[in-house]
């Protein structure tokens, strides 16, 4: 048995404020339908899917077992199916090792979250907290990752201006992807001119409301050439939950990333990521988070992140140039997101955005307030 | 039998082999007797760390004997009882020597008595002996009342609490016209006593009545203290909290061409069906696909609009309806109907005409049920409730 898992194919739907006009069964079905046709795959237990991983969230889907939702669309009668409530980068981890383990040699995945069906992020991300202490002081995902963008920004010498440069490349990149949110430029005017929805974060330093839906076709190695010509290996994964109390963290320390990173690095034989990773992907959810994750991941020095950006690190570093996490994606999917660029860029399919020659692609995805969990996958051509 | 605390004297002899402990009798090698007055004599004999328990009426060569009423004897072994105290008192002698009797101590597990379920007239019985007991003279000041207890069935009676000048008097009597009059079964009074069902619930589902001054109902958790059964030990009161919390937040939910195509449906009077241009087989709601052949389901049929059905539940507990927040009155039919056009189990799920619940029949394989009909809303707007609910097509 090869120990490589192949992402097949890949299909998603454009990321868009409000799919007023569909439920997300539907966004999924137009997922799932190019997968099948791309690959020729089919649901013979034998031979097909008989496994499949799907990522939803209960409260945003508004329904307890979300997944409950959405099986008969993805085909997922009368075989295994197993719902990732966390981002969905984890739920391709989880499919990599049905593969690994030999339980399985075909796995789909499929992801959604439509956030315009709550009329509040915050108030659904408050139901994340404890009922006794942590809710009833309002704390939600926004005004925790401003606790970590205070902290963060002093560590680091960020400034507002280093933030309005972030939002400002975000949505440049996201213009050259088509699949991204049409989000629009923005100047550094505007960033630093739009209101406080929790200080130090400014409205447009916080990924705008998203919806999209995604799938993803998983093979062993000794089968992949019965579902493609071109496939992008997964080669390391890590994941590490960090302390639920926000009291009890150190929020800029990314204590749970470089443990996530030391276990994927490992795996996939990566020593260096400034030399040995062509394509960076991280869930910038909030402007700070680009930086702060990037010394995370050992991509800048540590405390040195206001310089990276200055010495124009991002760029360098071929960082979000889907866009990011900040242009926006859903909740849950923003790992996901970061997995299909890098997807593309090995591929040879990012158009305006392609990394010549990109072998290596790193996906970050994070679940909880202030990053609490932490996930990496490598990808590689 | 029948010592005050619910145990048998024979009870603690016939457990001793059980509850015997070889380490404690490390170098014992004596006899005891147990003289328990009324109730019999028996010889305990400890030797190698192995014991017997005889009943004999012989207690010669005893290193000790222990004379005792049953209460009393009962009380010291299960931990009711000082035994010192007893011993002191007289309650309790010993004959012999009273330091080799007091190795006994150490041969023995505490005896734990079983726990007994009463039945629910020994519970009846048992919440009003107390109810006297457990009233809360702090809580009744000026109160000037009578509280009648209509308990019916065979293990039940009629009680009256009268609570005037902070004192509380019960009575086996329903006096007339009581300020209050909680009316129910024995049964359902000691589950509610138990906490395994809430007022709430009963008064509901008619299971209870209350007549009278409601304002005093909800009072009476303040006049008597919570009954407890015999034998269940009170525990310490703990600093544990309930918190009572709504969670809400809106929600608003994209139908889709499929649904949408549907809930349109209904505002022209049509059931829509989605076919399955593989399999042949009618969804009703439509939904997206076909989970069977996994192909997409785009062909829409009109069904019904009458049907038979096949299943009627009553529902007595109504969740309340997600796009309202109205709760539904109970009890209410829901019924699945087979609606003209579909077999099977293609199955639509509706409700049915309040008055029409005892009137339905089910069908099952060939045989039809009830034919019904649906009671279209004035005022249509594209939702489940455009239908009002289906009535016996007559």
């Amino acid at each position: 048995m090869g120990n490589r898992v192949a992402i097949c194919a890949m299909a998603q739907v454009k990321n868009e404020p409000n799919v007023w006009y569909q439920r997300f069964q539907g966004m999924l079905l137009d997922c799932l339908e190019p997968i099948l046709q791309q690959t020729g795959v089919t649901y013979d237990t034998d031979k097909g899917i008989r496994n499949i991983v799907t990522c939803s969230d209960d409260v945003f889907d508004a329904r307890t077992i979300s997944d409950n939702g959405m099986t008969d669309v993805v085909g997922a009668h009368f075989r295994g199916e197993e719902k990732t409530a966390q981002d969905g980068l984890n739920g391709l981890g989880y499919a990599m090792a049905c593969i690994l383990s030999g339980h399985d040699d075909v796995v789909l995945f499929m992801g959604h979250c439509k956030e315009s069906q709550t009329e509040s992020r915050n108030m659904s991300t408050n139901l994340a907290y404890d009922p006794f202490f942590c809710r009833p002081v309002g704390m939600d995902f926004l005004n925790v990752n401003a606790f970590q963008a205070r902290a963060y920004m002093e560590k680091a010498g960020v400034t507002d201006e280093h933030l309005a440069e972030v939002v400002v490349r975000s949505r440049e990149n996201a213009a050259m992807n088509p699949f991204a949110r049409e989000s629009g430029k923005v100047t550094k005017e505007d960033v630093l001119n739009s209101p406080f929805l929790a200080d130090p974060i400014r409205e447009l330093h916080a990924y705008p409301v998203t919806d999209w839906a995604v799938g993803m076709l998983l093979c062993c190695e000794e089968r992949v050439k019965e579902f493609t010509d071109n496939p992008v290996w997964i080669t390391g994964f890590g994941n590490c939950m960090d302390r639920y109390f926000v009291g009890d963290r150190d929020l800029t320390s990314n204590f749970s990333l470089k443990k996530a990173c030391e276990k994927a690095y490992g795996m996939a034989g990566i020593k260096d990521p400034k030399s040995d990773v062509d394509v960076i992907e991280l869930s910038d959810a909030y402007a700070h988070q680009l930086p702060m994750l990037a010394e995370g991941i050992g991509l800048a020095g540590e405390g040195q992140g206001g310089k990276w950006i200055e010495s124009g690190g991002p760029a360098k570093a071929n960082v979000n140039l889907s866009g990011g996490m900040l242009n926006g994606n859903p909740i849950m999917l923003g790992g996901v997101a970061r997995a299909v660029e890098g997807y593309i860029q090995l591929r040879g399919e990012a158009g305006d955005r392609q990394v010549d020659g990109a072998k290596r692609a790193l996906a970050h995805g994070t679940t909880g307030g202030a990053c609490q969990h932490q996930t990496v996958l490598i990808l590689e051509k | 039998m029948s010592e005050k605390f619910g145990v048998k004297v024979e009870d603690i002899f016939n457990t001793m082999e059980e509850r015997f402990r070889p380490e404690g009798a490390e170098g014992v090698d004596a006899s005891f007797g147990y003289d328990i007055s009324g109730r019999g004599r028996w010889k305990l004999t400890v030797k190698d760390g192995s014991m017997k328990i005889e009943q004999t009426d012989d207690l010669g060569g005893c290193a000790a004997v222990i004379q005792a009423d049953a209460d009393t004897f009962v009380g010291v072994n299960i931990g009711k009882v000082d035994g010192t105290a007893a011993f002191t008192s007289g309650k309790l002698s010993v004959d012999g020597d009273v330091g080799a009797f007091g190795t006994t101590a150490k041969l023995f597990k505490r005896f734990t008595p079983p726990k007994k379920e009463l039945t629910v007239g020994e519970y009846v019985l048992d919440m009003f002996g107390t109810l006297e007991a457990r009233f809360q003279t702090g809580a009744a000041e000026g109160l000037d009342i009578t509280i009648g207890y209509d308990i019916g069935g065979e293990e039940g009676g009629q009680w009256t609490a009268r609570i005037k000048d902070g004192k509380c008097t019960v009575t086996e009597e329903l006096v007339p016209s009581p300020s209050l009059t909680m009316i129910m079964k024995a049964k359902d009074w000691v589950e509610l006593m138990l906490g395994k069902v809430d007022a709430v619930n009963l008064l509901t589902t008619g299971r209870a009545k209350v007549e009278g001054d409601m304002n005093l109902a909800t009072k009476l958790g303040e006049l008597f203290a919570k009954y407890t059964a015999p034998g269940e030990e009170e525990e310490e009161e703990q600093e544990l909290l309930v918190l009572k919390k709504i969670i809400s937040v809106n929600q608003k939910f994209a139908t889709g061409p499929v649904m949408g195509k549907y809930l349109n449906g209904l505002k022209e009077k049509k059931i829509l069906a989605n076919k399955c241009r593989e399999c042949g087989r009618m969804q009703v709601p439509p939904r997206e696909v076909c989970a069977l052949c996994r192909i997409r389901c785009d062909e829409f049929v009109e069904v019904g609009p009458k049907g038979n059905v096949r299943l009627l539940d009553t529902a007595y507990y109504a969740s309340p309806d997600p796009l309202t927040g109205e709760t539904r009155e109970t009890p209410y039919g829901l019924i699945y109907i087979l609606l003209d056009g579909c077999s099977g189990q293609e199955v639509f799920a509706h409700f049915l005409r309040d008055d029409q619940l005892d009137r339905i029949e089910m069908g099952w394989n060939e045989k039809k049920g009830t034919i019904v009909r649906p009671v279209w809303a004035e005022e249509r707007t594209g939702k489940v409730a455009d239908i009002k609910y289906f009535e016996i097509d007559e």
